[in-house]
Protein backbone atom coordinates (compact mmCIF):
# COMPACT_ATOMS: atom_id res chain seq x y z
CA UNK A 1 0.00 0.00 0.00
CA UNK A 2 2.69 2.53 0.47
CA UNK A 3 4.50 1.63 -2.43
CA UNK A 4 1.19 2.73 -4.24
CA UNK A 5 0.57 5.87 -2.08
CA UNK A 6 4.56 6.51 -3.00
CA UNK A 7 3.88 6.22 -6.97
CA UNK A 8 0.79 7.78 -6.70
CA UNK A 9 2.27 10.76 -4.74
CA UNK A 10 4.99 10.97 -7.68
CA UNK A 11 2.65 10.79 -10.43
CA UNK A 12 0.59 13.45 -8.98
CA UNK A 13 3.68 15.69 -9.34
CA UNK A 14 4.52 15.13 -12.61
CA UNK A 15 1.50 16.05 -13.66
CA UNK A 16 0.49 19.10 -12.00
CA UNK A 17 4.49 20.02 -12.67
CA UNK A 18 3.37 19.42 -16.70
CA UNK A 19 0.65 21.70 -16.64
CA UNK A 20 2.82 24.48 -14.92
CA UNK A 21 5.40 24.09 -16.79
CA UNK A 22 4.93 23.18 -20.63
CA UNK A 23 3.02 26.02 -21.47
CA UNK A 24 5.67 28.48 -20.68
CA UNK A 25 8.12 26.23 -21.73
CA UNK A 26 6.52 26.11 -25.55
CA UNK A 27 6.31 30.10 -25.57
CA UNK A 28 9.47 30.19 -24.67
CA UNK A 29 10.69 28.38 -27.43
CA UNK A 30 8.48 30.03 -30.30
CA UNK A 31 9.67 33.58 -28.90
CA UNK A 32 13.56 32.09 -29.04
CA UNK A 33 12.80 31.11 -32.66
CA UNK A 34 11.40 34.51 -33.79
CA UNK A 35 14.27 36.21 -31.96
CA UNK A 36 16.49 33.71 -33.89
CA UNK A 37 15.23 34.59 -37.19
CA UNK A 38 15.25 37.92 -37.03
CA UNK A 39 18.61 38.46 -35.82
CA UNK A 40 19.84 36.24 -39.28
CA UNK A 41 17.64 39.11 -40.99
CA UNK A 42 19.69 41.96 -39.20
CA UNK A 43 23.07 40.47 -39.23
CA UNK A 44 24.94 43.22 -41.15
CA UNK A 45 24.90 45.59 -37.82
CA UNK A 46 25.59 42.91 -35.07
CA UNK A 47 27.71 45.03 -32.34
CA UNK A 48 28.78 45.11 -29.02
CA UNK A 49 25.70 45.67 -26.84
CA UNK A 50 23.96 43.63 -29.53
CA UNK A 51 26.25 40.52 -29.14
CA UNK A 52 25.58 41.19 -25.14
CA UNK A 53 21.96 41.13 -25.76
CA UNK A 54 22.38 37.91 -27.49
CA UNK A 55 24.74 35.84 -24.80
CA UNK A 56 22.53 36.68 -22.20
CA UNK A 57 19.40 36.06 -24.02
CA UNK A 58 21.27 32.57 -25.07
CA UNK A 59 22.23 31.94 -21.64
CA UNK A 60 18.34 33.08 -20.17
CA UNK A 61 17.00 30.46 -22.64
CA UNK A 62 19.47 27.77 -21.67
CA UNK A 63 18.80 27.93 -17.85
CA UNK A 64 15.20 27.30 -18.65
CA UNK A 65 15.66 23.88 -20.46
CA UNK A 66 15.66 24.95 -23.76
CA UNK A 67 18.35 22.98 -26.24
CA UNK A 68 19.42 25.04 -28.77
CA UNK A 69 20.84 23.69 -31.73
CA UNK A 70 19.01 22.19 -35.67
CA UNK A 71 16.57 25.04 -36.59
CA UNK A 72 14.02 23.72 -34.61
CA UNK A 73 14.20 24.36 -30.72
CA UNK A 74 13.36 20.16 -29.22
CA UNK A 75 10.75 20.93 -26.54
CA UNK A 76 9.62 17.82 -24.92
CA UNK A 77 11.82 18.75 -21.09
CA UNK A 78 8.47 18.86 -19.33
CA UNK A 79 6.46 15.89 -20.73
CA UNK A 80 5.05 13.55 -18.70
CA UNK A 81 8.19 11.07 -18.71
CA UNK A 82 9.96 14.37 -17.79
CA UNK A 83 7.95 15.66 -14.83
CA UNK A 84 8.10 12.41 -13.42
CA UNK A 85 11.45 12.16 -13.42
CA UNK A 86 11.83 15.70 -12.51
CA UNK A 87 9.30 14.80 -9.24
CA UNK A 88 11.65 11.79 -8.40
CA UNK A 89 14.87 13.61 -8.55
CA UNK A 90 13.33 16.26 -6.66
CA UNK A 91 11.58 14.19 -3.12
CA UNK A 92 14.68 11.67 -3.07
CA UNK A 93 16.83 15.15 -3.18
CA UNK A 94 19.05 14.39 -6.00
CA UNK A 95 17.57 17.47 -7.22
CA UNK A 96 19.87 17.42 -11.02
CA UNK A 97 18.90 21.02 -11.89
CA UNK A 98 18.88 20.57 -15.34
CA UNK A 99 15.15 20.54 -15.35
CA UNK A 100 13.87 22.79 -12.62
CA UNK A 101 10.81 24.86 -12.59
CA UNK A 102 10.51 28.35 -13.47
CA UNK A 103 7.26 29.84 -13.16
CA UNK A 104 6.61 30.90 -9.64
CA UNK A 105 3.63 28.97 -9.22
CA UNK A 106 5.65 25.74 -10.35
CA UNK A 107 8.69 26.59 -7.24
CA UNK A 108 5.94 27.00 -4.65
CA UNK A 109 4.18 23.59 -5.63
CA UNK A 110 7.63 22.51 -5.85
CA UNK A 111 8.68 23.50 -1.93
CA UNK A 112 5.19 22.08 -0.68
CA UNK A 113 5.60 18.95 -2.97
CA UNK A 114 9.38 18.27 -1.42
CA UNK A 115 7.86 19.17 1.90
CA UNK A 116 5.77 16.54 2.08
CA UNK A 117 7.07 14.33 -0.22
CA UNK A 118 11.02 13.81 1.16
CA UNK A 119 9.45 12.39 4.39
CA UNK A 120 7.51 10.01 2.50
CA UNK A 121 10.21 9.42 0.31
CA UNK A 122 12.39 8.23 3.60
CA UNK A 123 9.45 6.08 4.90
CA UNK A 124 9.89 3.98 1.73
CA UNK A 125 13.63 4.15 1.72
CA UNK A 126 13.63 2.93 5.42
CA UNK A 127 11.08 -0.20 4.20
CA UNK A 128 13.42 -1.07 1.06
CA UNK A 129 16.06 -1.23 3.73
CA UNK A 130 14.52 -3.73 6.35
CA UNK A 131 13.18 -5.89 3.26
CA UNK A 132 16.31 -6.21 2.33
CA UNK A 133 18.05 -6.52 5.54
CA UNK A 134 15.18 -9.42 6.07
CA UNK A 135 16.27 -10.99 3.25
CA UNK A 136 19.88 -10.96 4.34
CA UNK A 137 19.17 -12.46 7.91
CA UNK A 138 16.79 -14.99 6.18
CA UNK A 139 19.36 -16.12 3.78
CA UNK A 140 21.85 -15.96 7.00
CA UNK A 141 19.08 -18.13 8.76
CA UNK A 142 19.16 -20.66 6.06
CA UNK A 143 23.21 -21.13 5.46
CA UNK A 144 23.12 -21.55 9.68
CA UNK A 145 20.54 -24.79 9.23
CA UNK A 146 22.14 -26.10 6.07
CA UNK A 147 25.81 -25.92 7.02
CA UNK A 148 25.65 -25.42 10.76
CA UNK A 149 27.84 -22.70 10.84
CA UNK A 150 27.56 -19.95 13.41
CA UNK A 151 28.89 -16.48 12.92
CA UNK A 152 30.32 -17.09 9.63
CA UNK A 153 26.98 -16.94 8.05
CA UNK A 154 25.65 -13.95 9.13
CA UNK A 155 28.96 -11.94 7.75
CA UNK A 156 29.31 -14.42 4.84
CA UNK A 157 26.09 -13.24 3.89
CA UNK A 158 26.71 -9.37 4.89
CA UNK A 159 29.35 -9.56 2.14
CA UNK A 160 27.55 -11.55 -0.40
CA UNK A 161 24.81 -8.92 -0.26
CA UNK A 162 27.43 -5.89 -0.55
CA UNK A 163 29.14 -7.91 -3.51
CA UNK A 164 25.50 -7.99 -5.15
CA UNK A 165 24.70 -4.89 -4.05
CA UNK A 166 27.96 -3.19 -5.49
CA UNK A 167 27.73 -5.05 -9.10
CA UNK A 168 23.63 -4.08 -9.48
CA UNK A 169 23.85 -0.68 -8.28
CA UNK A 170 27.33 0.63 -9.07
CA UNK A 171 29.18 -1.28 -11.06
CA UNK A 172 26.71 -2.78 -13.88
CA UNK A 173 24.89 -0.12 -14.67
CA UNK A 174 27.81 1.84 -15.90
CA UNK A 175 27.42 -0.77 -18.83
CA UNK A 176 24.37 0.18 -19.61
CA UNK A 177 24.59 3.99 -19.74
CA UNK A 178 27.51 3.69 -22.16
CA UNK A 179 25.21 2.04 -24.69
CA UNK A 180 21.83 3.98 -24.61
CA UNK A 181 23.90 7.38 -23.45
CA UNK A 182 27.56 7.06 -25.06
CA UNK A 183 28.97 7.84 -22.05
CA UNK A 184 32.41 6.20 -20.92
CA UNK A 185 32.62 3.40 -17.89
CA UNK A 186 34.11 6.33 -15.80
CA UNK A 187 31.47 9.00 -16.55
CA UNK A 188 28.48 5.77 -16.08
CA UNK A 189 30.07 5.43 -13.02
CA UNK A 190 30.28 8.87 -11.59
CA UNK A 191 27.17 9.62 -12.96
CA UNK A 192 26.02 6.44 -10.90
CA UNK A 193 27.45 7.69 -7.82
CA UNK A 194 26.61 11.23 -7.74
CA UNK A 195 22.93 9.77 -8.43
CA UNK A 196 22.74 7.34 -5.53
CA UNK A 197 24.16 9.20 -2.77
CA UNK A 198 22.05 12.10 -3.60
CA UNK A 199 24.52 14.41 -4.29
CA UNK A 200 23.32 14.86 -7.93
CA UNK A 201 25.45 17.55 -9.87
CA UNK A 202 23.21 17.45 -12.86
CA UNK A 203 25.93 17.35 -15.38
CA UNK A 204 25.17 13.89 -16.37
CA UNK A 205 21.50 12.99 -16.89
CA UNK A 206 20.07 9.81 -18.40
CA UNK A 207 17.56 10.00 -21.45
CA UNK A 208 18.43 13.94 -21.55
CA UNK A 209 20.45 13.59 -25.28
CA UNK A 210 18.26 14.97 -28.05
CA UNK A 211 20.19 12.94 -30.46
CA UNK A 212 19.49 9.82 -29.19
CA UNK A 213 16.10 7.55 -28.74
CA UNK A 214 15.84 5.57 -25.67
CA UNK A 215 13.27 2.21 -25.06
CA UNK A 216 10.16 2.75 -23.41
CA UNK A 217 11.29 1.13 -20.26
CA UNK A 218 14.53 2.72 -19.80
CA UNK A 219 13.11 5.78 -17.35
CA UNK A 220 11.33 3.44 -15.18
CA UNK A 221 14.00 1.06 -14.92
CA UNK A 222 16.85 3.48 -13.83
CA UNK A 223 13.86 5.32 -11.43
CA UNK A 224 13.59 2.08 -9.87
CA UNK A 225 17.22 1.37 -9.69
CA UNK A 226 17.61 4.85 -8.57
CA UNK A 227 15.18 3.87 -5.78
CA UNK A 228 16.32 0.13 -4.76
CA UNK A 229 19.81 1.66 -5.21
CA UNK A 230 20.07 4.20 -2.32
CA UNK A 231 17.67 1.78 -0.04
CA UNK A 232 20.78 -0.56 -0.21
CA UNK A 233 23.87 2.59 -0.04
CA UNK A 234 21.91 4.05 3.21
CA UNK A 235 21.88 0.50 4.31
CA UNK A 236 25.54 -0.04 3.63
CA UNK A 237 26.86 4.17 5.40
CA UNK A 238 24.51 3.02 8.28
CA UNK A 239 26.40 -0.12 9.05
CA UNK A 240 29.78 2.19 8.30
CA UNK A 241 28.51 4.46 11.03
CA UNK A 242 27.72 1.54 13.40
CA UNK A 243 31.16 -0.23 12.42
CA UNK A 244 32.96 3.42 13.42
CA UNK A 245 31.21 4.10 16.96
CA UNK B 1 32.39 9.53 24.46
CA UNK B 2 33.82 13.07 25.77
CA UNK B 3 36.42 14.05 23.37
CA UNK B 4 33.89 13.24 20.18
CA UNK B 5 32.22 15.91 19.49
CA UNK B 6 35.17 18.28 18.90
CA UNK B 7 37.45 16.07 17.19
CA UNK B 8 34.62 15.62 15.28
CA UNK B 9 34.50 19.04 14.37
CA UNK B 10 38.15 18.91 13.70
CA UNK B 11 38.05 16.11 11.39
CA UNK B 12 34.84 17.49 9.44
CA UNK B 13 36.74 20.87 8.93
CA UNK B 14 40.29 19.25 8.25
CA UNK B 15 38.15 16.88 5.51
CA UNK B 16 36.54 19.82 3.57
CA UNK B 17 40.09 21.71 3.41
CA UNK B 18 41.41 18.55 2.02
CA UNK B 19 38.98 18.25 -0.81
CA UNK B 20 39.09 22.07 -1.06
CA UNK B 21 42.39 22.24 -1.70
CA UNK B 22 42.60 18.73 -4.44
CA UNK B 23 39.57 20.03 -6.15
CA UNK B 24 41.53 23.35 -6.60
CA UNK B 25 44.32 21.34 -7.59
CA UNK B 26 42.61 18.85 -10.35
CA UNK B 27 40.30 21.89 -12.10
CA UNK B 28 41.89 24.88 -12.29
CA UNK B 29 44.05 24.39 -15.12
CA UNK B 30 41.53 23.04 -17.19
CA UNK B 31 38.78 25.89 -16.28
CA UNK B 32 41.55 28.60 -17.65
CA UNK B 33 41.85 26.26 -20.70
CA UNK B 34 38.51 26.75 -21.20
CA UNK B 35 38.38 30.19 -20.27
CA UNK B 36 40.88 31.71 -22.56
CA UNK B 37 39.49 29.38 -25.76
CA UNK B 38 36.00 31.31 -25.01
CA UNK B 39 37.36 34.54 -24.89
CA UNK B 40 39.43 33.66 -28.47
CA UNK B 41 35.81 32.64 -30.07
CA UNK B 42 34.00 35.50 -28.56
CA UNK B 43 36.74 38.18 -30.35
CA UNK B 44 37.03 36.39 -33.53
CA UNK B 45 33.26 36.72 -33.53
CA UNK B 46 33.31 40.27 -33.19
CA UNK B 47 35.67 40.71 -35.77
CA UNK B 48 33.69 38.33 -38.29
CA UNK B 49 29.79 39.82 -37.59
CA UNK B 50 29.61 41.05 -40.91
CA UNK B 51 29.85 37.84 -42.34
CA UNK B 52 27.40 36.00 -39.65
CA UNK B 53 25.17 33.03 -41.33
CA UNK B 54 23.51 30.48 -39.69
CA UNK B 55 26.45 28.62 -39.80
CA UNK B 56 28.65 30.58 -37.44
CA UNK B 57 25.47 31.37 -34.76
CA UNK B 58 25.59 27.90 -34.35
CA UNK B 59 28.43 27.30 -33.46
CA UNK B 60 28.61 30.14 -31.27
CA UNK B 61 25.60 29.35 -29.71
CA UNK B 62 27.25 25.45 -29.19
CA UNK B 63 30.23 27.17 -27.80
CA UNK B 64 28.60 29.60 -25.21
CA UNK B 65 26.30 26.19 -23.89
CA UNK B 66 29.88 24.28 -23.61
CA UNK B 67 31.07 27.05 -21.98
CA UNK B 68 28.24 27.44 -19.51
CA UNK B 69 28.30 23.49 -19.10
CA UNK B 70 31.84 24.27 -17.58
CA UNK B 71 31.10 26.76 -15.49
CA UNK B 72 32.23 29.41 -16.65
CA UNK B 73 29.63 32.11 -16.93
CA UNK B 74 29.53 33.76 -20.36
CA UNK B 75 28.56 36.92 -19.34
CA UNK B 76 31.17 38.39 -17.50
CA UNK B 77 34.92 39.12 -18.82
CA UNK B 78 38.64 37.81 -18.54
CA UNK B 79 38.80 38.94 -14.93
CA UNK B 80 36.19 36.94 -13.49
CA UNK B 81 37.02 35.37 -10.08
CA UNK B 82 37.80 31.79 -11.02
CA UNK B 83 35.66 29.37 -10.13
CA UNK B 84 37.94 27.39 -8.73
CA UNK B 85 39.67 29.45 -6.64
CA UNK B 86 39.79 28.18 -2.68
CA UNK B 87 37.17 29.64 -1.48
CA UNK B 88 34.65 28.44 -4.26
CA UNK B 89 36.54 25.42 -4.18
CA UNK B 90 35.99 24.97 -0.29
CA UNK B 91 32.04 25.74 -0.85
CA UNK B 92 31.83 22.79 -3.68
CA UNK B 93 33.63 20.48 -1.23
CA UNK B 94 30.68 21.70 1.05
CA UNK B 95 28.26 20.91 -1.16
CA UNK B 96 29.57 17.41 -2.32
CA UNK B 97 29.48 16.23 1.21
CA UNK B 98 25.91 17.79 2.33
CA UNK B 99 24.74 16.04 -0.81
CA UNK B 100 23.02 19.38 -1.62
CA UNK B 101 25.50 19.44 -5.36
CA UNK B 102 24.30 22.49 -7.04
CA UNK B 103 25.79 21.67 -10.06
CA UNK B 104 26.44 24.71 -11.33
CA UNK B 105 30.08 23.52 -11.05
CA UNK B 106 30.93 20.15 -11.11
CA UNK B 107 34.41 18.24 -11.52
CA UNK B 108 34.95 18.42 -15.52
CA UNK B 109 38.43 16.73 -15.47
CA UNK B 110 38.37 12.42 -15.38
CA UNK B 111 40.53 12.60 -12.29
CA UNK B 112 38.45 14.87 -10.47
CA UNK B 113 35.19 12.93 -11.08
CA UNK B 114 36.74 10.13 -9.83
CA UNK B 115 38.37 12.10 -6.97
CA UNK B 116 34.67 13.31 -6.09
CA UNK B 117 33.12 9.70 -5.76
CA UNK B 118 35.69 8.87 -3.77
CA UNK B 119 35.39 12.02 -1.42
CA UNK B 120 31.84 11.78 -1.41
CA UNK B 121 32.29 8.16 -0.62
CA UNK B 122 33.50 8.82 2.90
CA UNK B 123 32.48 12.65 3.01
CA UNK B 124 28.70 12.28 3.29
CA UNK B 125 28.97 9.37 6.40
CA UNK B 126 31.00 11.85 7.97
CA UNK B 127 28.50 14.72 7.09
CA UNK B 128 25.70 12.72 8.42
CA UNK B 129 27.87 11.74 12.03
CA UNK B 130 28.19 15.35 11.99
CA UNK B 131 24.77 16.46 11.84
CA UNK B 132 23.65 13.90 14.15
CA UNK B 133 26.25 15.61 16.80
CA UNK B 134 24.63 18.72 16.22
CA UNK B 135 21.22 18.03 16.34
CA UNK B 136 21.95 16.66 19.92
CA UNK B 137 23.87 19.74 20.55
CA UNK B 138 20.70 21.18 19.61
CA UNK B 139 18.26 19.32 21.19
CA UNK B 140 20.14 19.63 24.19
CA UNK B 141 20.21 23.58 24.78
CA UNK B 142 16.16 22.51 24.04
CA UNK B 143 15.83 20.49 26.79
CA UNK B 144 17.59 23.36 29.00
CA UNK B 145 15.54 25.96 27.49
CA UNK B 146 12.85 24.16 28.76
CA UNK B 147 14.25 23.73 32.58
CA UNK B 148 14.41 27.09 32.51
CA UNK B 149 10.45 27.92 31.05
CA UNK B 150 9.77 25.77 34.42
CA UNK B 151 7.08 24.04 31.99
CA UNK B 152 8.21 19.99 32.28
CA UNK B 153 6.45 17.92 29.84
CA UNK B 154 4.50 20.43 27.57
CA UNK B 155 5.64 18.49 24.83
CA UNK B 156 3.62 20.30 22.65
CA UNK B 157 4.52 23.52 23.72
CA UNK B 158 8.86 22.42 23.36
CA UNK B 159 7.91 21.43 19.61
CA UNK B 160 6.16 24.60 18.79
CA UNK B 161 8.61 26.87 20.17
CA UNK B 162 11.51 24.81 18.79
CA UNK B 163 10.01 24.98 15.30
CA UNK B 164 8.93 28.61 15.25
CA UNK B 165 12.60 29.42 16.19
CA UNK B 166 14.06 27.36 13.55
CA UNK B 167 11.58 28.34 10.75
CA UNK B 168 12.39 32.00 11.55
CA UNK B 169 16.26 31.41 11.36
CA UNK B 170 16.61 29.12 9.21
CA UNK B 171 13.85 29.80 6.73
CA UNK B 172 12.52 32.92 7.19
CA UNK B 173 14.93 35.58 7.48
CA UNK B 174 17.75 34.72 5.30
CA UNK B 175 16.10 35.02 2.21
CA UNK B 176 15.72 38.68 3.25
CA UNK B 177 19.81 38.49 3.22
CA UNK B 178 20.03 36.66 0.26
CA UNK B 179 17.64 39.04 -2.00
CA UNK B 180 19.43 42.11 -0.62
CA UNK B 181 22.86 41.00 -1.72
CA UNK B 182 21.88 39.09 -4.41
CA UNK B 183 19.22 41.16 -5.91
CA UNK B 184 16.65 37.99 -5.78
CA UNK B 185 13.10 38.73 -5.10
CA UNK B 186 12.30 37.22 -1.81
CA UNK B 187 10.57 34.38 -3.19
CA UNK B 188 13.20 33.21 -5.07
CA UNK B 189 15.42 33.59 -1.99
CA UNK B 190 13.20 31.86 -0.38
CA UNK B 191 13.49 28.95 -3.03
CA UNK B 192 16.94 29.42 -3.27
CA UNK B 193 16.88 28.84 1.10
CA UNK B 194 14.65 25.81 0.80
CA UNK B 195 15.98 23.76 -1.85
CA UNK B 196 19.49 24.18 -0.09
CA UNK B 197 18.18 22.99 2.89
CA UNK B 198 16.57 20.43 1.90
CA UNK B 199 19.93 19.41 0.09
CA UNK B 200 18.09 18.92 -3.06
CA UNK B 201 20.04 21.68 -4.58
CA UNK B 202 18.56 22.40 -8.38
CA UNK B 203 21.71 25.05 -8.81
CA UNK B 204 19.38 27.00 -10.66
CA UNK B 205 19.92 29.68 -8.01
CA UNK B 206 23.62 29.97 -5.91
CA UNK B 207 24.76 32.57 -3.44
CA UNK B 208 27.76 34.32 -4.52
CA UNK B 209 27.78 33.18 -8.32
CA UNK B 210 26.85 36.80 -10.10
CA UNK B 211 29.94 38.25 -11.90
CA UNK B 212 28.93 41.68 -11.74
CA UNK B 213 28.38 42.04 -8.17
CA UNK B 214 31.23 42.12 -5.21
CA UNK B 215 30.72 40.20 -2.07
CA UNK B 216 32.43 40.60 1.43
CA UNK B 217 34.95 37.91 1.93
CA UNK B 218 33.21 36.29 4.60
CA UNK B 219 29.91 35.77 2.54
CA UNK B 220 30.21 32.63 1.66
CA UNK B 221 31.60 31.15 4.65
CA UNK B 222 28.65 32.77 6.84
CA UNK B 223 26.21 30.75 3.74
CA UNK B 224 28.18 27.80 4.59
CA UNK B 225 27.70 27.73 8.64
CA UNK B 226 24.08 29.05 8.20
CA UNK B 227 23.54 25.67 5.75
CA UNK B 228 25.43 23.52 8.03
CA UNK B 229 22.83 24.48 10.96
CA UNK B 230 20.13 24.26 8.85
CA UNK B 231 21.10 21.04 7.78
CA UNK B 232 20.82 19.55 11.39
CA UNK B 233 17.43 21.54 12.15
CA UNK B 234 15.94 20.21 8.97
CA UNK B 235 16.69 17.23 9.51
CA UNK B 236 15.37 16.91 12.90
CA UNK B 237 12.02 18.15 11.54
CA UNK B 238 11.86 16.03 8.58
CA UNK B 239 12.29 12.92 10.95
CA UNK B 240 9.36 14.16 13.62
CA UNK B 241 7.53 14.37 10.15
CA UNK B 242 8.54 11.04 9.05
CA UNK B 243 7.40 9.67 12.87
CA UNK B 244 4.79 11.69 12.40
CA UNK B 245 3.49 9.82 9.42
CA UNK B 246 4.11 6.17 10.06
CA UNK B 247 2.31 6.35 13.28
CA UNK B 248 -0.37 7.68 10.86
CA UNK B 249 -0.11 5.20 8.54
CA UNK B 250 0.52 2.47 11.31
CA UNK B 251 -2.57 3.62 13.10
CA UNK B 252 -4.64 2.93 9.27
CA UNK B 253 -2.83 -0.07 8.21
CA UNK B 254 -1.65 -2.78 10.90
CA UNK B 255 1.29 -4.38 9.64
CA UNK B 256 3.06 -7.26 11.04
CA UNK B 257 6.62 -6.66 10.18
CA UNK B 258 6.78 -3.72 13.15
CA UNK B 259 10.54 -3.39 13.37
CA UNK B 260 9.55 0.07 12.65
CA UNK B 261 8.03 -0.03 16.62
CA UNK B 262 11.80 0.50 17.50
CA UNK B 263 11.18 4.38 16.45
CA UNK B 264 7.82 4.98 16.91
CA UNK B 265 7.78 6.83 20.15
CA UNK B 266 8.75 10.35 18.98
CA UNK B 267 12.12 11.34 20.94
CA UNK B 268 13.36 15.14 20.05
CA UNK B 269 17.15 13.48 20.77
CA UNK B 270 16.10 10.78 17.47
CA UNK B 271 19.21 10.98 15.24
CA UNK B 272 18.92 13.43 12.68
CA UNK B 273 20.25 11.56 9.90
CA UNK B 274 18.54 10.85 6.69
CA UNK B 275 17.85 8.37 6.05
CA UNK B 276 16.72 6.89 8.82
CA UNK B 277 17.29 3.04 9.19
CA UNK B 278 17.22 0.92 12.27
CA UNK B 279 19.48 -1.99 12.09
CA UNK B 280 19.02 -4.34 14.70
CA UNK B 281 22.02 -5.59 15.94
Amino acid sequence: VLLAVYVGYVGMGAAVLQALERPVEVRMAQRLLQERLELLANHTCLQGPNLQRLIEGIIQAYKSGITLQGNTTSLGRWDYSGSFFFSISAITTIGYGNLSPSTAVGRIFCIMFALFGIPLNLILLNEIGQLMLLGVQHCAHRLEEVFHWQNKASLLMKTCALVTGLLLFLLLPPLLFSDKEGWSYEEGFYYSFITLSTIGFGDYVIGMNPDRTYPRWYKNVISLWILFGMAWLALVIKFCINLLE
Amino acid sequence: QISWPPLLVLGYLFYLLLGATVFQLLEKQAETHFRDQFQLEKLNFLQNYTCLDRQALEKFVQVLMEAWEKGVNPEGNSTNPSNWDFSNSFFFAGTVVTTIGYGNLSPSTVAGQIFCVFYALFGVPLNLAFLNQLGKGLNAHLLTLERWVQKPGRAQVQLAIFLSTGTLLFLVFPPLVFSYVEGWSYGEGFYFTFITLSTIGFGDYVVGTNPNKHYIPVYRSLTAIWIVFGLAWLALVFNVGADLMEKFLQLKWYKSDLSLAEGATTKLEDEPEQPRIHIPS
